[in-house]
């Protein structure tokens, strides 16, 4: 008896130890995986009630943070500056998940990455929310500027530091209020969310960085550069015949597609400078198509950027698309399409944020800097936990000649050509741009009005790039650029260039309103 | 003299558990605003009291008795307290369950106290061990007569007699208990000649009676009851003795293949039975599975030492204050806690042992096994079905779920153990005695 009682004990005792590795699987070796479970909604929950950090401007401006709340929830999210950096800042929901900043910057916002972790162990007795928050390089008065400027008109403005990526406006309209989707009535949420899914305008798609479109004559930006690059273009030759439309043809001289002609039946041609000024449609179609030729440009746009997936510190950025292939047969067999591409049309599509960059890329010779909205992550007590890199090169674009060369051209198509309100307001610096219209084929004629540029003081590198596309504007004129999107980005640049004020640490720290 | 000293390590463990089981009311309740919830008083009253009274009635009823088995229970005990207070205070829930859970713990010691004090020789359970085993097959089978039966959460186990819901299941097990220790040890030594069958050797099939009566009533529990813990409960008790009680491994080999049979049959007749294998084997997704998965997902927000008390979600968890209440441990107190609780049931497990052990009477011997097996098997089922080692059937968690009935049968399991020792521990001191005297006189 003695025997089967001490075997039961043993029986037992097995019985438990199972038990015990099995609740040491759960808890520790598995727990990972369980809670990256998406039927898990336990973290989402637990962040939802939880503390929270704020996102504040460059400027000091506050456009995320946490207030108390009467409910179960403990805390709201609020966004004080509504609209203006809704596709920034994206929203914190508790049944609509998150976007924007509050998604990718998730776990430093909740306090759970490592910096804000180790400190943890050292303050456990302290009661304070151990929480990030987050400094944009965004500036709230530039972001104002292009909202104002825009207008109300459907479009997009992006406002870059072409010396270390870091931007500077991000703004797209239409847009929307992301304390409609953060309430805790959930109801209202889902109803609003609806509406906002619903709305053929998709107000909460970021057409800045998340909505591509034709880039039009801006493109030619990237033609001439792959004319200089591969295509043998100097500022003196060749000198394209002036005329009034180009014919693209094979390799072997057949001609192929219609001509690709200029704005308006006008005639124009000549070297490097005149075209870019007169945005010549004739001879960057056949520098594109036949001095450069379908490799080149490829290498080219994609040294740009295209068919590359940007490394921006937001969700689900678009990639700008420079197709290789028209329908199944490689581009060199297709001038006619490549001409069309030269010139910003058909198979080539670029968000604003990208073609940001490439004025960017003319400004800083050659070199596109790794974009990035948020500057450094800080702990309640103000320290820097984390800080963006501003010296990381994205991709190298062009050489620092071709660069160089580039930007006197742009800065003779202020001075010279069709980009000559770009300067409005800013006749104290250099100023340099491009155009362009993209044409949508519709009938009446419609377009995107387009501009890209940089400014800086004399003899310094530009400190400002932008991108501006006014969306769907009457008519087809080259001109439309120019006279629509051209004032815009002047705005835009002129409040970039003005000093901005840069709020002390100090107040950083305290503008987290968790207390 | 031993009892003294059990008795005052008695004590000094009951101080220890209650000073644990306050500070983690203290935690559960005191971060909300109020400075001292008005429920303090009779929260303290509950957790130093009962205890406290427990263990005067063990110095004045069973003064010989083991010393470690009532600490833990009140530990155990205390910690479930805890937690459904805690789970009350997730639901924002004023007139939760814990108001009733403490008088189902005065009630609880108070059936200790008077099994106590009724039962003073367990040799008088031996007499009456056909009743019962009549009382325990009635007390099975009641949830099956129409009118006072009810189903809840989809086991048939409740029986309504007007306001008063409760398990008789719970009951029945210590009848059963009683019966097969008595019985068994009765006809040990009938059951225990074997029959050779070629290379085999079994029992003759005249005493295989009893098994088959076994296998039979837990087959009809599992199957018309919808309860499977229990009835592998039952089972696992009356192999368990007849073992102990033959020491025939034969027996241990004829119930294991009874069982598989039985629950082969059951799985491939019954779709709620295959319904709750094919959820053990994969939960994700499936309505059936919400539980144990939520449960997972508790566990693994618990981690090594647990979210702390007050600060997870264990409401997320269907059931978390009965069935459970393992997984709410568990993400609360972490591995660490889970661990502890582990640890409470084998130490519960190792004193019944021994105090079977101890004890010169088969009956009381065989009884003791079966109460400890009762309660160490019955929290492993439970548990393993909480973290998906076996299939999760509805069965408490000995003193730390809600719930009325299991805790008055588990305060009287305990005092019944308490009695076999205090017993055993009698007899030795007596001998001792009787040898100090004869040498004196000598």
């Amino acid at each position: 008896m003695s025997k089967q009682i001490r075997n039961i004990g043993v029986f037992l005792a097995v019985c438990y130890a199972a038990l015990f590795l099995q609740v040491n699987r759960l808890t520790i070796f598995e727990a990972n995986e369980l809670q990256d479970n998406p039927a898990n909604t336990r973290e989402v929950e637990r962040d939802f009630s939880g503390p929270r950090g704020s996102m504040i401007t460059a400027d000091g401006v506050v456009v995320a943070e946490s207030v108390p709340s009467n409910d179960q929830y403990e805390l709201q999210r609020r966004y004080p500056t509504g609209p203006l950096f809704a596709h920034v800042t994206g929203y914190f929901a508790f049944e609509l998940g998150a976007t924007g900043l509050e998604r990718t910057y998730n776990d430093d916002l909740a306090g759970r990455t490592l910096d804000l972790d180790l400190q943890e162990i050292s303050d456990l007795f302290v009661d304070r929310e151990r929480v990030g928050d987050l400094t944009l390089t965004l500036r709230q008065d530039v972001q104002e500027a292009a909202a104002a400027a825009l207008d109300g008109r459907e479009g997009s403005v992006v406002a870059v530091d072409p010396r270390n990526g870091e931007i500077l406006a991000l703004y797209s309209n239409p847009t929307y209020d992301p304390n409609l989707l953060a309430t805790h009535d959930f109801n209202r949420a889902e109803a609003d969310s609806n509406r906002l899914t619903a709305d053929p305008e998709k107000p909460t798609l970021a057409r800045s960085y998340q909505d591509t479109f034709f880039p039009g004559s801006t493109f030619k930006v990237v033609t001439a550069s792959a004319g200089v690059e591969r295509g043998g273009v100097t500022p003196d030759e060749p000198d394209y015949p002036v005329r009034e439309a180009y014919q693209p043809v094979t390799p072997s001289g057949q001609p192929q597609g219609r001509p690709i002609s200029n704005f308006g039946g006008s005639s124009c041609g000549g070297t490097l400078f005149p075209i870019l000024q007169a945005s010549c449609n004739s001879a960057f179609a056949e520098m594109g198509s036949a001095d450069v030729g379908a490799d080149g440009m490829i290498d080219v746009a994609q040294a740009f950027g295209f068919n590359q997936d940007v490394p921006i510190d937001l969700p689900r950025p678009a990639q700008s698309s420079f197709d290789t292939e028209v329908d199944g047969t490689p581009l060199e067999q297709n001038p006619a399409v490549l001409a069309q591409m030269s010139i910003g049309q058909n198979r080539v599509r670029a968000t604003p944020l990208q073609m940001a960059l490439v004025a960017a890329a003319a400004a800083n010779g050659g070199e596109i800097m790794t974009p990035h909205v948020v500057r450094e992550v800080r702990d309640d007590q103000g320290e820097v936990v984390e800080t963006a890199a501003t010296d990381d090169v994205w991709t190298r674009a062009m050489d620092g000649g071709t660069a160089d060369l580039l930007r006197e051209a742009m800065i003779s198509v202020v001075t010279d050509g069709t980009a000559d309100r770009l300067d409005d307001g800013l006749e104290s610096f250099v100023v340099g741009g491009k155009t362009g219209t993209a044409q949508l084929g519709t009938t009446p004629p419609r377009s995107h009005a387009w501009i890209i540029g940089f400014a800086g003081p004399e003899n310094e590198p530009p400190s400002v790039a932008v991108a501006v596309i006014v969306e769907g504007q009457e008519g087809a004129s080259e001109q439309t650029g120019g006279r629509v999107a051209a004032p815009i980005a002047a705005d835009v640049m002129r409040q970039a260039l003005e000093q901005p004020v840069v709020p002390a640490d100090q107040e950083a720290g305290d503008a987290d309103g968790q207390q | 003299m031993i009892g003294a000293v059990r008795r005052n390590a008695e004590l000094g463990l009951l101080v220890l558990g209650t000073m644990f089981v306050v500070g983690a009311y203290v935690l559960t309740t005191l971060p909300d605003d109020s400075p001292i919830p008005n429920t303090t008083g009779p929260f303290l009253a509950i957790i130093v009291g009962l205890p406290l009274l427990a263990h005067i009635a063990v110095r004045r009823f069973a003064p010989q008795a083991d010393g470690m088995l009532l600490p833990l229970a009140s530990l155990l005990n205390g910690l479930g307290y805890v937690f459904v207070v805690r789970i009350d205070e997730a639901r924002a829930d004023p007139d939760g369950l814990a108001g009733l859970q403490s008088i189902w713990m005065i009630l609880g010691v108070a059936a200790f106290i008077a099994t106590l004090v009724v039962v003073r020789d367990v040799r008088v359970l031996e007499r009456y061990r056909y009743t019962a085993g009549l009382v325990g097959i009635v007390l099975l089978l009641l949830p099956l007569v129409p009118v006072l039966g009810r189903t809840i959460n989809g086991s048939k186990i409740w029986v309504s007699i007007g306001p008063v819901n409760f398990q008789p299941g719970e009951f029945a097990k210590l009848a059963l208990a009683v019966f097969f220790a008595g019985y068994l040890w009765e006809k040990r030594e009938l059951l225990a000649i074997n029959r050779a069958y070629g290379p085999f050797s079994l029992p003759d099939p005249k005493h295989l009676g009893p098994v088959l009566l076994a296998w039979g009533a837990s087959l009809v529990v599992m199957v018309s009851e919808r309860d499977l813990g229990s009835s592998l409960l039952f089972f696992t008790l009356f192999l368990v003795l007849i073992w102990v009680a033959t020491e025939r491994v034969s027996y241990l080999a004829v119930g294991v293949l009874l069982f598989a049979g039985g629950a082969v049959f059951a799985f491939n007749a019954f779709g709620h039975v295959q319904e709750r294998v094919d959820t053990w084997f994969d939960p994700w997704g499936k309505d059936e599975g919400y539980q144990v998965v939520q449960a997972a997902f508790a566990m693994a927000d618990g981690g090594v030492s647990g979210t702390g008390l007050a600060l997870g979600s264990p409401t997320k968890i269907p059931v978390v204050e009965s069935d459970m209440i393992f997984a709410a441990i568990g993400e609360e107190l972490g591995l660490l806690g889970a661990t502890a609780v582990l640890i409470g049931f084998l130490l519960m497990i190792g004193a019944g042992l021994r105090i079977a052990q101890q004890s010169a009477r088969g009956f009381e011997r065989l009884l003791a096994v079966g109460l400890t097996t009762l309660l160490g098997f019955q929290a492993f089922i439970i548990m393993a079905g909480v973290v998906r080692l076996l299939p999760l059937t509805g069965v408490t968690l000995p003193f730390i779920s809600y719930g009325g009935s299991s805790l008055l049968a588990n305060y009287v399991l305990l005092a019944l153990l308490l009695r076999i020792s205090h017993d055993t521990g009698q007899r030795q001191a007596e001998r001792l005695v009787a040898q100090s005297v004869t040498e004196v006189v000598a």
